[in-house]
């Protein structure tokens, strides 16, 4: 494993950090956050365009540039750390569940179809992994709840038990729901026998999924971690600087110990699923359960750490703690993804595809 | 400093080491698979010392050591593979770490061609032992407020004074050991690095009974000991400034020969808990499983640590590996116990403990020792987040 970004991954990097600074300050978060759709039609427009963001994760022959899990992590980082209210997320993960489908041979005609509108980000993808739907003949019915960017999003990916089907989001019924945290929006999307083509699996678009939100949620903790640590530098009490007593020096430092190993867990996962998708089986849970819960951490302890400013509207921390515990409650229960590592870990007995460790039939 | 050779293939040397460790680490030497170590430092001393002579035999022991002073030049990538195959071999606990780690980077630092010459050969051959002289009953953490004093008369240090949590002090040839030689000098001033032979009539060592109920530390008392005039490291009164150099390149190479023995202790820990059924309790499983999780961010963060091209880590990068690996040990052991259930609390003849009971109550050290959790935490605040310093 070598974690470290290459020249171009640098490069990158550094553009999309240059354009969340440009596009993504502090007002113009509040203001998308605040607007109709949740997200800005022309940043998005930049962001797909100018920038190509989307077109990462798309095979050339699709119209993108065929990068991969490892290009498409550094933007959602980067546009993470500022909370840019944006379904870059979700498109990205849309478009690399086709794209491992289609190769997989199990979901080339939803590729054809949508991979180059993701591509160049006239489409938006959205992935309805929360799903309680059948499908029948070439439809699908059912709802889908927590459909993260679902009002936004033209192409739907809905889990039918282990499979995913791809859904124009106009054959479906979307209705918009309002978020605790609203730089991410969600829908609850109805269908009833909408018209529906294999997607692949729904194990690998979760896998992918909880990958990159833990490189999201890496990436805002050390957000976090920055601006306190800034604070505690400044903030004066009792003639001094705060950031000179030890109970506070001590929390930070062990909220930098944590981010260190978020982040270093997070570039693990994504590593593995550019390198190794099979060996994703315990580590994607494990990273989203770790780096979720890191961030949970980090944002509480931005808001303690600022005192009575940090608990105010007009703080960004609240904007942080909210995403993190989105992200959190949305993975799921932490018993329900640690009893997942287990398994898969070959820790407890249950059902994975492998042999518990020191029980190996070999 | 040139380095006269290029490193050697990886893989290839992986198989050197590899392959000398199953040849010699056999005969003899097997029992001792297993064996050393923290909390098990007791244990086979004299045929640990036989053992580090057979590594300085076979050039294992100054890996990263210029080849001018008779080490092999090697960069920082090929010391990780000796300490992962070393780990995996199981091979025992070194007695020498301290001159090799410790003493020699030092005297590479800030030791005189002399002193190296007549040093590092004998760490080099694993005929030569030393002690880390520096805490003291009334100067753990704070390391300044130390008071052993030495005083220049002639030809010689006097020294007095005592040190104490002293690895391997019974059986170590040498100490270096900080010492005030300035008495109007407070605090890190005035304070001097001195190499003193530990056979002399002026010391005298006695082990400190631990809460395990072994020993490997002691306490060292000085009662005009002698020291060579030449033998001070740097100039008289820039101890500190020595021996914080020491400190700073304790830099973890062996960091994932350790991760590999926490991996056996966490299997048979495994076992243990489906032995006596404890994996189908609830919160057991829960704890089983954070364990693994842990075990695995600790690997992917040493990773990241040492990834950038072999290059050695950020300064306060073994301040965040210890807040890692410390009390991530100490949890595994309290699980071993938890796991074993009742069973944990009879011991063997002579308060002999089992692999479970050592590590659980050993566990309790690992975030005192090397600088305490709260200490670490105070280094990464000031040096790594370069918060301001607390008025001290």
């Amino acid at each position: 494993m070598d974690f470290a970004d290459t020249a171009e991954q640098a490069a990158l990097r550094e553009a999309v950090r240059a354009f969340a600074g440009r596009h993504a300050g502090r007002e113009q978060v509040r203001a998308t956050m605040a607007s109709p759709d949740g997200y800005d039609l022309k940043v998005w427009e930049r962001l797909t365009g100018e920038l190509g963001l989307t077109a990462l994760a798309v095979p050339e022959r699709h119209g993108g540039a065929g990068a991969g899990p490892r290009e498409v992590a550094v933007a959602v980082e980067e546009l993470g750390r500022v909370l840019l209210p944006s379904p870059y997320l979700s498109s990205a993960v849309t478009a690399l569940t086709l794209t491992r489908a289609a190769e997989d041979g199990d979901g080339a005609a939803a590729a054809e179809r949508y991979l180059p509108g993701l591509a160049d980000g006239s489409v938006i993808g959205a992935l309805a992994l929360d799903a309680d739907a059948t499908a029948a003949d070439g439809t699908v019915s059912g709802v889908a709840r927590h459909v993260v960017d679902g009002a936004v999003a033209g192409l739907l990916l809905v889990r039918c038990d282990d499979r995913l089907l791809a859904v124009a989001a106009a054959d479906a019924t979307v209705e918009p729901l309002d978020t605790l945290d609203q730089t991410r929006r969600q829908a609850t999307a109805r269908f009833d026998c909408a018209p529906a083509l294999a997607a692949g699996s729904a194990a690998a678009a979760l896998a992918l999924h909880r990958v990159l939100l833990a490189a999201e949620c890496s990436a805002a903790a050390e957000h976090c971690l920055g601006v306190t640590v800034d604070y505690l530098k400044t903030r004066r009490q009792f003639g001094r600087p705060i950031g000179s007593f030890q109970a506070l020096q001590h929390r930070a430092a062990d909220l930098a110990v944590a981010v260190t190993a978020a982040r270093a867990t997070a570039q693990a996962a994504v590593w593995t699923a550019a390198a190794d998708p099979a060996a994703l089986a315990p580590l994607a849970p494990l990273a989203a359960l770790h780096c979720s819960r890191t961030f949970r951490q980090a944002a509480a302890e931005m808001i303690q750490l600022h005192g009575g400013i940090g608990f105010t509207w007009e703080h960004e921390a609240h904007l942080y703690f909210k995403r993190a515990t989105a992200t959190q409650l949305l993975l799921g229960p932490v018993g329900a993804l640690r009893t997942e590592i287990g398994r898969e870990a070959g820790l407890l007995p249950g059902p994975s595809g492998r042999d518990e460790i020191g029980r190996g039939s070999a | 400093m040139s380095r006269a050779s290029a490193p050697p293939d990886e893989d290839a040397f992986r198989a050197q080491v590899r392959g000398w460790l199953a040849t010699n680490l056999a005969g003899e030497f097997a029992p001792l698979v297993g064996t050393g170590g923290p909390g098990r430092e007791h244990e086979f001393v004299p045929e640990r010392m036989a053992w580090e002579r057979r590594l300085g035999d076979g050039g294992w022991i100054g890996l990263g050591w210029p080849e001018s002073v008779g080490g092999r030049g090697l960069p920082w990538r090929h010391q990780q593979i000796f300490y992962e195959e070393y780990a995996r071999a199981g091979a025992p606990g070194r007695v020498g770490h301290i001159g090799e780690h410790l003493l020699g980077p030092t005297l590479l630092m800030f030791g005189t061609a002399g002193q190296r010459a007549r040093f590092l050969p004998g760490v080099l051959a694993g005929t030569q032992l030393w002690c880390q002289g520096y805490s003291e009953p009334g100067a753990g953490s704070d390391l300044a407020g130390l008071s052993t004093r030495a005083r220049l008369d002639g030809a010689e240090w006097h020294i007095d004074g005592q040190k104490v949590w002293t690895s391997l002090a019974h059986v170590a040839d040498w100490c270096f050991v900080l010492a005030r030689t300035d008495p109007a000098a407070e605090r890190h001033h005035g304070l001097s690095y001195l190499l003193v032979p530990m056979r002399q009539p002026g010391i005298e060592v006695r082990p400190i009974m631990q809460l395990t109920g072994t020993s490997e530390f002691n306490e060292v008392f000085f009662d005009d000991a002698r020291a060579g005039a030449e033998d001070v490291v740097g100039a008289p009164g820039d101890g500190w400034r020595v021996a914080m150099g020491t400190l700073a390149v304790e830099r973890g190479v062996s960091t994932f020969g350790q991760q590999l023995g926490y991996q056996r202790e966490f299997e048979a820990m495994l076992a243990t808990a489906r032995a006596t059924g404890a994996i189908d309790d609830p919160d057991l499983a829960a704890r089983i499983v954070e364990a693994w999780i842990g075990l695995q961010v600790m690997r992917y963060t040493t990773l990241a640590t040492l990834t950038p091209a072999g290059e050695p880590p950020a300064p306060t990068a073994p301040n965040v590996a210890k807040l890692i690996w410390g009390p991530w040990h100490q949890r595994l052991g309290e699980l071993a116990v938890d796991v074993a259930g009742p069973a944990a609390t009879v011991v063997g003849p002579g308060y002999q403990l089992d692999d479970a009971q050592r590590l659980f109550l050993f566990g309790r050290a690992e975030t005192i020792y090397g600088g305490s959790s709260e200490i670490q935490r105070t280094v990464i605040a000031e040096r790594g987040l370069g918060l301001p310093r607390e008025p001290r």
